[in-house]
C-alpha cells in the first residue's frame, strides 16, 4: 500500500514536473539585481508560446509610472558569455538606471534559432515589441515592405544631426530602402579566416593567400594530425558563409548580380567551380562536421583540436568570453584569393541592426530612441571593440592596446579591403530562397548532389519566382 | 428530468456554452484556414485570393511537400504498426504479472507525459556525433555513423531514428488503452476456457484479441491522426533537416507559415493533412469490423 503510495506521488511529482518543462519564456532587463522578489506588472511567466510582450518581466520599475517598452534579442542578457550579450545587458541596465521612473525597458530574450519565428509570430498576432533586432537582408526588406519598421531617416537627420553624424560613412548604405534609413547599427562583423597560430608555428606554416596554398596548408596541418579547418553542417550558415566567400571569390559581385537581374544562371560556370571547391576543402573538415552545431564547431577550434575556423568576427566575442586563453593563440586572415577568379580583397561583411516599430508612438517612441542612442553611444562603442572584439558603426576612438588581440588583425584586414558584400544567404530574393542555398551547399558538401543538380534547385526557384 | 428536457431554454442553456467554444475554437479557425489557404497572405498585409493555385504548387511543384508527405506516411505506417504490436504485447504481460505492474506500467508509461521538446532535446544529445551514442560506440571501437544527419536512402536513418523515440515515447499511451480493456474482460471467460482445455495463445487469440477490437480502432485511429499531425520530436530532434530530408506535414506546414511568412501556402498545407486525417479516420472506421461481445 505504502509503495503504491510512493509510486503514485513519483509519478505526479514527474508528471508536474514535465508539464512544467518548457513552458516559460524568458524575458529578462538585464539587471538581474531587480529581478528578485518582485511582483509581475501584468500576465505570468510561466506561459508557453507567449508570444505577447506583456506577459513579462518583474522588477520594481516597472510597476511605477514609466513608460515601458519592449526590446526582443536573440540571446539571453542574464546567462550568456557571449561578450556581444554582456555589452547589450550593460546598455539596458544603464537606460533602465539613467531613465528610472521615467522609461523602462524589458527585454524579450529568444533563442537564436527560434527569434525570426517568434518575431514573425509578434508582428502577425500585432504584439510588436517597439525595437527589434533584425539582420540586414529579405527579411529586413519583408518589415520594410509590410510598413513594420519605422522611417529613421528624419530622426537621424532632422532631428538628431549630431547621432547622425557620428556613424561612419556608408554604414547606412544596407540598411537605406528608397532613401530611407530603415534601422540603426550597432555593430558590425567581418567574416575571414581565423587561424590557431600555435598549430601553424608547429607544423611550420604560414596563413595563406590563395586557394591553392590553402589546400597545400590543409594537408601538411592534417598530417601533423590536426584538423585543418573547423566548420559546421548542422547549422548550414556555417557552411554557406564559407560557399559564400568562395562564389564571391570565383566571380563576385558580377555573379550575384547576374542571378538578382536574371542575366546569370545558378548553373553557370562560377558557381559550379566554388561547388566543386567546396567538395574539395571539405575534406578537411572535422569528421563530424556534419552533424556538429556551429557552437562544437567553435569549440573544435578553441580546443586546439582544429587549425582554422571560417567565421564572422562576432565569434570573437564568443571564443573569448567562453576560453579567454584562446585570445592569445588566435590569428585572423583574409579569405584567401582564386587564381584568375574575383578580387580578393572583397570582405563579406554583416551589421547587428536594430529597427524601431511603426507603431510606437509618443512617449514610447521617445523611449525607443533614447535607448537607440544608448546603444550607439561612446560607452557602448567602445565597449563593442575594446570587450566584444566587433567592429564599432560609429567613429569613436578605440583603444586598440586592450582590445582583444583578434580585433586588430580585423581592422588590418579591413584596412586593405576594396570593397564589402553581404552574407550570400542573406544576399538572395528572399528568405526562402536564402535557405534554398544553404540546403544546396549542404547537399553538395554531403554529396548527396552534384554542385550542377543542387544549383539547379536554386535556378528552379529563380525561374518560378523571382525571374 | 424529462421535463428538463423537454425545456427548449434548457437545452439552449446547456450546449450553448460547447456551441459557443467549439466554434470559437475550432470551428470559426478552420474556416479562416480555408479561406486562407485560397489567397496569398502573408499576415502583414490584406490576404489576396489566388483561388487553387496554392495546392497547385503544393501537389504538382513542391518537392519538399513530397518528401514530407512520403515521412509523414512512413511515420504513420511505422507508428501504427509498432505501436500497436508492442502496445497490446505490453498490455497483456503487464495485466499477466502479479508483481510490479503498477512500477512497469508508470515506467513505461512515463515517456508519454513528459514533454516533447526536453525530450527531443535529450534524444539531440544522445545522437550528437561527439558524444552519448556515438561516443559509447567508440569506446568499443565502433564508428557510429551520423544518426541526425545522414541523408542516403528512400527514408533517411534520421527519421527512422525519430520513428523510434516516437515508438518509445508514445507506447505507453497504446498499453494503457489496452490495458483498460484487458481489465474489463471477465475473469470467468478465461476460466471456462481454461476448463476447456485452450492454451494461453489460444486465450490471447480467442479471446482477448476479439474482445479488444474496440479499443483497437480507438488507438489506432489516435495514432494515426497523431502521426500525421506529429511535429515536436522533429522540430527539436532535426528541424527538418538535413536539407528537408526529414521534414513531415506539420513542420513543412511550421515552417512556410512561421519562417517564410507563407500563410496561405501554409493553410493549404493544414487542409492537406486535415483531409488525410479525415480519409484515414473513415478507412479505419468503415475497414475494420467490430463485432460486440459481451464481457
Amino acid at each position: 500500500m505504502m509503495r503504491k503510495k510512493l509510486v503514485s506521488v513519483l509519478t505526479i511529482s514527474v508528471i508536474c514536473v514535465s508539464m512544467l518543462l518548457g513552458c516559460s519564456v524568458s524575458t529578462d532587463t538585464g539587471d538581474a539585481s531587480l529581478n528578485e522578489g518582485n511582483t509581475s506588472n501584468e500576465g505570468n511567466t510561466s506561459n508557453e508560446g507567449n508570444t505577447s510582450n506583456e506577459g513579462n518581466t518583474s522588477n520594481e520599475e516597472s510597476s511605477g509610472d514609466a513608460t515601458e517598452i519592449s526590446w526582443i534579442f536573440y540571446d539571453d542578457l542574464n546567462v550568456s558569455e557571449d561578450l556581444v550579450t554582456k555589452g547589450y545587458k550593460d546598455v539596458i541596465e544603464r537606460f533602465n538606471e539613467d531613465y528610472a521612473g521615467k522609461y523602462h525597458v524589458n527585454v524579450i530574450s529568444t533563442p537564436r534559432e527560434e527569434y525570426d519565428t517568434k518575431l514573425n509570430a509578434l508582428i502577425a498576432s500585432g504584439n510588436i515589441p517597439e525595437l527589434f533586432t533584425c539582420h540586414p537582408g529579405p527579411l529586413m526588406e519583408q518589415y520594410v515592405d509590410a510598413g513594420v519598421a519605422a522611417d529613421l531617416t528624419e530622426i537621424l537627420q532632422k532631428d538628431n544631426p549630431d547621432w547622425y553624424k557620428s556613424f561612419k560613412d556608408g554604414i547606412f548604405d544596407k540598411l537605406t530602402y528608397d532613401e530611407k534609413i530603415m534601422a540603426i547599427p550597432t555593430n558590425f562583423s567581418a567574416a575571414l579566416v581565423f587561424y590557431n597560430t600555435q598549430i601553424f608555428e608547429e607544423v611550420g606554416v604560414t596563413p595563406p593567400e590563395t586557394y591553392d596554398e590553402w589546400l597545400e596548408v590543409c594537408e601538411k596541418i592534417q598530417d601533423a594530425g590536426y584538423t585543418p579547418i573547423a566548420c559546421s553542417a548542422k547549422d548550414p550558415w556555417c557552411i554557406s558563409l564559407l560557399a559564400g566567400y568562395l562564389c564571391d571569390r570565383e566571380d563576385g559581385p558580377d555573379n550575384l548580380q547576374g542571378v538578382s537581374e536574371g542575366t546569370l544562371d545558378w548553373t553557370s560556370e562560377s558557381y559550379i567551380n566554388a561547388g566543386n571547391k567546396l567538395i574539395e576543402l571539405s575534406q578537411y573538415f572535422q569528421p563530424t562536421a556534419a552533424g556538429d552545431s556551429n557552437d562544437q564547431a567553435n569549440a573544435e577550434f578553441t580546443s586546439g583540436k582544429a587549425a582554422m575556423l571560417v567565421q564572422g568576427s562576432w565569434v570573437i566575442g564568443e571564443i573569448n568570453g567562453r576560453v579567454p586563453e584562446i585570445e592569445e593563440v588566435c590569428g585572423a586572415f583574409r579569405f584567401p584569393a582564386i587564381e584568375g577568379g574575383a578580387d580578393p580583397d572583397r570582405m563579406m561583411v554583416k551589421t547587428d541592426n536594430i529597427m524601431l516599430s511603426s507603431k510606437a508612438e509618443g512617449d514610447k517612441k521617445e523611449a525607443a530612441i533614447e535607448l537607440l542612442k544608448y546603444f550607439t553611444d561612446e560607452t557602448a562603442q567602445k565597449y563593442v571593440a575594446e570587450e566584444a572584439g566587433k567592429i564599432p558603426t560609429t567613429n569613436v576612438e578605440v583603444d586598440t592596446a586592450v582590445a582583444p588581440k583578434q580585433y586588430n588583425y580585423v581592422e588590418e584586414v579591413l584596412d586593405n579591403t576594396t570593397a564589402t558584400f553581404g552574407f550570400y544567404n542573406e544576399s538572395l530574393a528572399t528568405t526562402e530562397a536564402g535557405d534554398i542555398f544553404d540546403d544546396a551547399i549542404v547537399e553538395i558538401y554531403l554529396q548527396n548532389a552534384t554542385p550542377q543538380e543542387a544549383f539547379q534547385e536554386l535556378q528552379d526557384y529563380y525561374e518560378k519566382n523571382v525571374w | 428530468m424529462d421535463r428538463m428536457l423537454r425545456n427548449r431554454k434548457a437545452i439552449v442553456f446547456f450546449v450553448a456554452p460547447a456551441f459557443v467554444l467549439f466554434t470559437v475554437v475550432l470551428l470559426i479557425p478552420i474556416l479562416q484556414m480555408l479561406y486562407y489557404s485560397l489567397c496569398d497572405y502573408n499576415a502583414l498585409k490584406e490576404p489576396v485570393f489566388i483561388g487553387l493555385d496554392n495546392f497547385k504548387t503544393l501537389l504538382f511543384e513542391d518537392k519538399t511537400m513530397r518528401m514530407a508527405l512520403k515521412n509523414s506516411l512512413f511515420f504513420m505506417i511505422f507508428s501504427a504498426v509498432t505501436q500497436q504490436i508492442i502496445g497490446v504485447l505490453l498490455a497483456v504481460m503487464l495485466t499477466n504479472i502479479r508483481r510490479g505492474r503498477n512500477f512497469f506500467r508508470n515506467v513505461i508509461y512515463l515517456p508519454t507525459v513528459l514533454s516533447s521538446a526536453a525530450l527531443g532535446l535529450l534524444w539531440a544529445f544522445i545522437f550528437n556525433p561527439k558524444f552519448g551514442l556515438n561516443y559509447l560506440l567508440d569506446k568499443l571501437g565502433i564508428q557510429g555513423p551520423l544518426w541526425l544527419m545522414e541523408s542516403d536512402g528512400f527514408i533517411v536513418l534520421p527519421m527512422i531514428v525519430i520513428a523510434f523515440v516516437a515508438l518509445w515515447q508514445y507506447v505507453g499511451q497504446n498499453m494503457m488503452l489496452y490495458m483498460a480493456q484487458i481489465m474489463g474482460i471477465s475473469k470467468d471467460l478465461y476460466e471456462a476456457a481454461r476448463i476447456d482445455g485452450a492454451s494461453d495463445t489460444k486465450t490471447f487469440r480467442f479471446i482477448t484479441l476479439p474482445l479488444i477490437k474496440p479499443m483497437f480502432i480507438t488507438s489506432l485511429s489516435l495514432n494515426c491522426i497523431g502521426s500525421l499531425k506529429f511535429f515536436d520530436l522533429v522540430y527539436n530532434m532535426t528541424q527538418g533537416g538535413p536539407s528537408n530530408r526529414t521534414q513531415v506535414l506539420a513542420t513543412h506546414l511550421y515552417e512556410q507559415g512561421f519562417i517564410y511568412f507563407k500563410y496561405g501556402y501554409s493553410s493549404a498545407i493544414a487542409v492537406v493533412l486535415l483531409v488525410l486525417c479525415l480519409i484515414v479516420s473513415l478507412i479505419i472506421r468503415k475497414g475494420i469490423r467490430v463485432e460486440n461481445y459481451e464481457m
